[in-house]
């Protein structure tokens, strides 16, 4: 990038900013007075009545989760900027099962991914020497902690349920790539794609060094086009949530998701799967379970099933992998999901 | 200049197809953009991730959208 075209609009771009901020702080502090005053003195709905937490839910959490998913989009987009994946995938070439999986499920969290990226990151890993079982690792923690969820979940929950999500669901990607490289399951891979992990290699790609101005504009890029595309997910999430919020009787709740009942975490898994949101959109709901008594296990399993296990993300999968793998990895991750939601109903 | 946009058709590759068709537009030069969307296209080029920008054959930039005005400079060289 040239000087002369850099500079003004990385000026503008830098007051742009720096102005934004006051704003954020701003609406976020006044953000519980306005819906309260919304909901009850504008709207002259009951305080404590059904429709009117709902209500006060609906208009306390819209903003909330919009202005959070922006500042957390903006700061996750900007450090995804000095991560490249070509580098990680060279740190994991030839690496042994134990420790590669394990380095792949940490890389996974942080290396900007996303669904479409599926197909040539698989391939490029595997040919580049990565093994099939760390590979997984890396597909199923790229997903499944989700670097957005994580830094929603410390904005909204604070540090130990970000924490924790992030650990157990490093240890699911952990432990399934481990399971499915053991499988050796590289037959059951298209044909094609066989035939691609068997052609020479060509060039590398050369890549400039960013400039900061550059990475700002990735990042503000990033906002724009993560909110722009994520909002009706997170209305709808905060619908179901407000719903939630005010006419799910508490008792119902803590009986359905609450820790004492077997099937509460299978129960979370199945309704989580088909749900496609994404990971700022499942939070309003995250969100209003925990407020009703739902235990925490079954509410990360439910998180982990609609954010981690995706449809699309699937059938994308299945261009390159035979139906019994793509069967085998979604089990074996489904499964890792189940396990981490029992033990955390059972130890907290 | 040939240049190459890969990606398999999400939102991010079609704007980056837009930002080197604009690219190619204002530049004034003659360039060929051409959208490239077959994995085993992309997989035999070494892209990982999408989008990518190639020019006449040399990969430039991956798993990003860049600007208009970097494309632009990637132009002139």
């Amino acid at each position: 990038m040239s000087d002369v075209a850099a500079r003004p609009s990385w000026l503008r771009r830098g007051g742009w900013l720096l102005l934004a901020l006051p704003l954020w702080v701003f609406l976020y502090a006044v953000n519980h007075a306005m819906s309260e005053w919304l909901a009850f003195r504008f709207l002259g709905l009951t305080p404590k009545s059904h429709l009117g937490e709902a209500v006060a839910f609906l208009f306390y959490d819209t903003p909330k989760v919009l202005l959070l998913l922006t500042l957390v989009v903006f700061i996750v987009t900007f450090l995804q900027t000095f991560v490249n994946p070509t580098r990680v995938r060279d740190a994991l070439s030839r690496r042994r099962p134990g420790l590669g999986n394990a380095l792949a499920s940490l890389f996974g969290i942080i290396t900007p991914f996303c669904s479409c990226s599926a197909v040539p990151l698989f391939i490029g890993f595997l040919r580049a020497g990565v093994p099939l079982g760390v590979t997984f690792s890396f597909l199923v923690a790229a997903p499944m902690v989700n670097e957005i969820a994580l830094g929603m979940l410390f904005a909204m929950f604070g540090w130990k349920i970000a924490l924790l999500y992030a650990s157990t669901g490093v240890a699911i990607a952990f432990a399934s790539g481990l399971i499915l490289g053991r499988l050796r399951m590289e037959r059951y891979l298209e044909s094609w794609v066989q035939d691609a992990l068997n052609a020479p290699a060509l060039g590398e790609v050369e890549e400039e060094q960013s400039t900061l101005p550059a990475r700002l504009d990735l990042a503000v890029q990033g906002v724009k086009e993560i909110v722009g595309k994520v909002w009706p997910y997170i209305l709808a999430g905060i619908a179901v949530g407000a719903f939630i919020h005010g006419y799910v009787p508490e008792s119902f709740m803590a009986g359905l998701l609450g820790k004492n009942h077997w099937y509460s975490v299978p129960l979370a898994v199945l309704i989580g799967v088909p749900l496609y949101s994404n990971a700022a959109g499942v939070m309003p709901i995250v969100e209003a379970l925990l407020g009703k008594g739902a235990a925490l296990g079954s509410t990360l399993a439910f998180m982990m099933a609609v954010i981690g296990l995706s449809l699309p993300e699937t059938i994308i999968l299945s261009k390159v992998m035979r139906p019994r793998l793509i069967a085998t990895f979604v089990g074996v991750v489904s499964l890792g999901i189940l396990l981490v939601g029992y033990l955390f109903n059972a130890i907290l | 200049m040939l240049i190459e946009v890969f990606g398999p058709g999400c939102a991010k590759c079609q704007t980056l197809e837009k930002h080197a068709r604009s690219a190619a537009e204002k530049s004034g030069g003659s360039h060929q953009v051409v959208k490239v969307s077959d994995y085993a296209a992309m997989v035999a080029r070494g892209i990982l991730s999408t989008p990518a920008l190639a020019l006449d054959g040399q990969l430039k930039s991956q798993g990003k959208v860049i600007s208009t005005d970097e494309i632009l400079a990637l132009l002139k060289g």
